[in-house]
């Protein structure tokens, strides 16, 4: 829970089947999925319905941040680094519950 | 809307175009360890390294290692250059330290290998962005001339990655810009201080293409045209899919 509200984490793993409480949260999982995946016509589609629902300026911004993870990803994941001491732990509960800690760097060989 | 994006097909906002400008000046330009030409090839080989074939049957396979055989580039890097742009724009969920110590072993330097991620970084950045809107984001800029400065920060020792990096402690007077104040120095922010020029110009981009490190914990407004909550579900859809934990 933040900012007072209740969110639905299985939305990270894309096992919500509804907003998972975040405004249009489905269609940006959607634009998000597709974005990082080879199918254009599913991407133009949910491009405009996700331009639709929060509008031009958001669908730019929406665009910028998956950009910009896709790129941040690739840094975490280059040079090694562990998540921090005090994320690890607040996060440790719904890590495990949410199966993503295999993602661990350094856990692979 | 800002000129440089005018004809893009969303309302780009004039700082984030602005930012995407001076990242794209600062990769034809020399570094710290490549010069400009070095660095656009590295941009470029970025981008091409979508179409590599050898990258294509590695992904597919269970382990990348198994696969053998050369990449499809455009030649104007040294291979062991190659691997390090190929691997991390095509398949990054799946880098190691064994893999990374081997990179070294074949001769580049760490100093080197953390500019070449920086430099993928940015265009997967840009590129990534560019594809969401269907719209073709910055050109590669022509190199400029110029040395790189080759300087190794003197209080880099090693950190919690692979490299040796900087902690706000060890930050000498000329890298005391490197950090936000006000809050922690994040991993991802260390991740590349044994470059701190890169450390500069790829938060120059993350401050713009997603939030401002004070801006990111400010529940209090909103800084975008969409909310925390909605940038924050991106982010963390978009690490999952990439099987980055961090």
């Amino acid at each position: 829970m933040t900012q007072n509200r209740s969110y639905d984490l299985n939305a990270v793993t894309g096992a919500a089947r509804d907003d998972g409480g975040v405004p249009h949260g489905r269609l940006l999982l959607a634009f998000a999925e597709a974005v990082l995946d080879q199918d254009e016509e599913a991407l133009a589609a949910v491009r405009a319905a996700l331009s639709e629902a929060i509008g031009s300026a958001g669908l730019a911004d929406a665009a910028g941040v998956v950009g910009l993870f896709n790129a941040i990803d690739r840094v975490a994941d280059a040079t090694g680094i562990p998540l921090e001491a005090e994320k690890a732990e607040a996060s440790a509960d719904f890590r495990a519950a949410l199966g993503v800690d295999r993602f661990d760097v350094g856990a692979r060989a | 809307m800002s000129e440089l994006y005018a004809s893009a097909p969303a309302e780009i906002r004039e700082d984030l175009a602005a930012a995407h400008a001076r990242a794209c000046d600062r990769i034809g330009r020399a570094g710290t360890w490549w010069d400009g030409s070095q660095r656009v090839a590295i941009a470029a080989e970025t981008r091409h390294a979508l179409s590599c074939a050898l990258c294509r049957r590695r992904k597919e396979a269970l382990s990348p290692a198994a696969i053998e055989g050369e990449h499809d580039s455009l030649g104007a890097l040294p291979e062991t250059v190659i691997e390090v742009v190929h691997r991390v724009r095509t398949d990054p969920g799946r880098l190691s330290e064994r893999w990374f110590r081997g990179v070294l072993a074949a001769g580049l330097t760490e100093e080197q290998y953390v500019e070449t991620v920086s430099i993928v970084a940015h265009v997967v950045a840009i590129d990534t962005m560019g594809r969401g809107l269907d719209f073709d984001l910055l050109p590669l800029p022509p190199p400029q001339p110029g040395t790189p400065l080759q300087y190794r920060p003197p209080g880099a020792r090693p950190g919690c990655g692979w490299m040796p990096w900087l902690e706000p402690a060890d930050l000498s007077e000329s890298e005391n810009d490197l950090y936000p104040t006000g809050r922690p120095a994040a991993n991802i922010m260390k991740a590349m201080s044994l470059v701190p020029d890169e450390v500069r110009s790829f938060f120059d981009l993350v401050s713009h293409q997603y939030l401002p490190p004070l801006a990111m914990r400010d529940f209090s407004r909103e800084y975008r045209a969409i909310s925390h909550a909605q940038i924050e579900l991106l982010a963390a859809r978009v690490s999952a899919l990439n099987q980055c934990l961090y």
